[in-house]
């Protein structure tokens, strides 16, 4: 049985996540996001804990490396720069489509 | 429900080692990551995949399956037989409650809520898992806002205690300035919670369906708008369609094919509202009249022209 409501939600980047808010999107523990924002893979930071708050941009990059780690149980540096490669893969087939050089 | 068979899945044989397991999982995941592979089914096989590498490469849950698996061929109509699983006692943290989300009705069936397994287990009270939707929608949308049905599939457990899939429809308000790839979080409407504690939220995470007109770049737009040689030669306004509806636009006299136009403002709206650039693009008429030739015979003659001498070539 299908179930209809109206729902409205928030933007996140006008509204940007806490760690916890983050990690639990991510489903893992702080830990994870932590090490990796201490090691430079994720966000940039500063260095008070309370004081992070994570964009759209930090959610995709985190959801994409904690999958790329899952699934080929990657060494979180390795995740990170497929993670690099692909967000700049992505951002240069954008132009290209933009300039009419790719269809999809 | 059809029986799953993973090994055939993953393309290994029963015999396999976890170690042949993992690599043949790698193998396709390569294959099939939703990053990389152009199939239309790849997160479906993604899904397939993890599923069956969830469970071959779990030894408690891989002796399972296989005294299963001796009764029944893939595809086959299947349903757990009531204490199939009795004498196996799941040792660690299990699955996550995200597994019974994203993993089939057969897998949730056999080592989820449906079977022994789960029972006992939930007593406790713990938040929803949070869930994940990706949302197309028109680059005009993201001016004016927009209203989108999502339907997710939600896992529920049946009067007869089996999991079964349950269509669940939202109708989402899209708000005025969203931004290609920015997320919109609906509180709440994520997986349900675990003994009585609250649901998990649900992610949208937004994308413009490609539009050949426009490039955007954050909040910025551009556009090319072609205008006759006239036109940019003498200045004029022009009415052009843009996202967010048909704007007058003035073409400044003495412009060049490639001029760059920036109309403050009139880009994605936000608390910083974007640009919106249009680049002039001028486009010749054809000279496929006697008329048309005869005009440009005159301007031949007319203007001391020589656009290589301009380059400096």
């Amino acid at each position: 049985m299908a179930q209809q409501r109206t729902v409205s939600g928030e933007l996140i980047d006008e509204a940007t996540l806490t760690l916890e808010e983050l990690a639990r999107a991510c489903a893992v523990d702080t830990d994870w996001v932590i090490e990796r924002i201490e090691s430079g893979l994720l966000a940039d930071g500063s260095p008070y804990v309370a004081s992070w708050r994570f964009t759209s941009r930090d959610l995709t990059r985190a959801r994409r490396m904690c999958q790329l780690e899952r699934d080929f149980e990657a060494a979180p540096e390795l995740a990170a720069l497929a993670t690099d490669l692909i967000e700049q893969n992505q951002h240069l087939k954008a132009r290209l489509r933009a300039a009419g050089l790719v269809d999809d | 429900m059809e029986f799953k068979d993973y090994y055939q899945l993953l393309g290994v044989e029963k015999t396999a080692t976890t170690e042949e397991i993992k690599k043949a999982y790698r193998k396709l995941a390569r294959q099939y990551h939703p990053d990389v592979s152009k199939a239309p089914d790849a997160e479906e096989r993604m899904q397939e995949i993890n599923e069956a590498k969830a469970v071959l490469t779990d030894p408690e849950k891989r002796l399972a399956y296989d005294q299963l698996a001796e009764q029944y061929r893939s595809g086959q109509d299947f349903q757990p037989p009531p204490d199939w699983d009795a004498g196996f006692e799941y040792s660690g943290r299990g699955f996550e409650e995200a597994d019974f989300g994203e993993f089939s009705d057969f897998f949730a069936n056999l080592f989820g809520q449906g079977g022994r397994s789960g029972q006992g287990r939930r007593t406790y009270q713990m938040r929803g898992e949070d869930r994940h939707a990706k949302v197309f929608i028109d680059l005009a949308d993201a001016f004016q806002g927009a209203s989108r049905a999502i339907t997710l599939q939600v896992p529920e457990v049946d009067a007869q205690g089996r999991v079964v899939s349950r269509d669940h429809t939202l109708n989402v308000r899209i708000p005025r300035g969203v931004k290609e790839g920015q997320h919109i979080r609906l509180a709440g409407q994520g997986s349900p919670g675990t003994g009585g504690g609250p649901a998990g939220d649900l992610y949208l995470e937004i994308h413009f369906t490609p539009d050949a007109r426009y490039r955007v770049e954050g909040r910025d737009v551009f556009q090319t708008v072609p205008v006759a040689p006239w036109e940019a030669a003498l200045g004029a306004s022009i009415e052009t369609p843009t996202p967010s509806g048909v704007i007058k636009l003035k073409v400044p006299a003495g412009s060049q094919s490639g001029r760059r136009l920036r109309l403050k403002g009139r880009g994605i709206p936000g608390p910083e509202p974007g640009d919106l650039y249009v680049e002039l693009e001028v486009v010749l008429p054809p000279a496929d009249t006697d008329r048309a030739r005869e005009l440009y015979e005159t301007m031949a003659h007319e203007l001391a022209f020589d656009p290589r001498q301009r380059r400096g070539g």
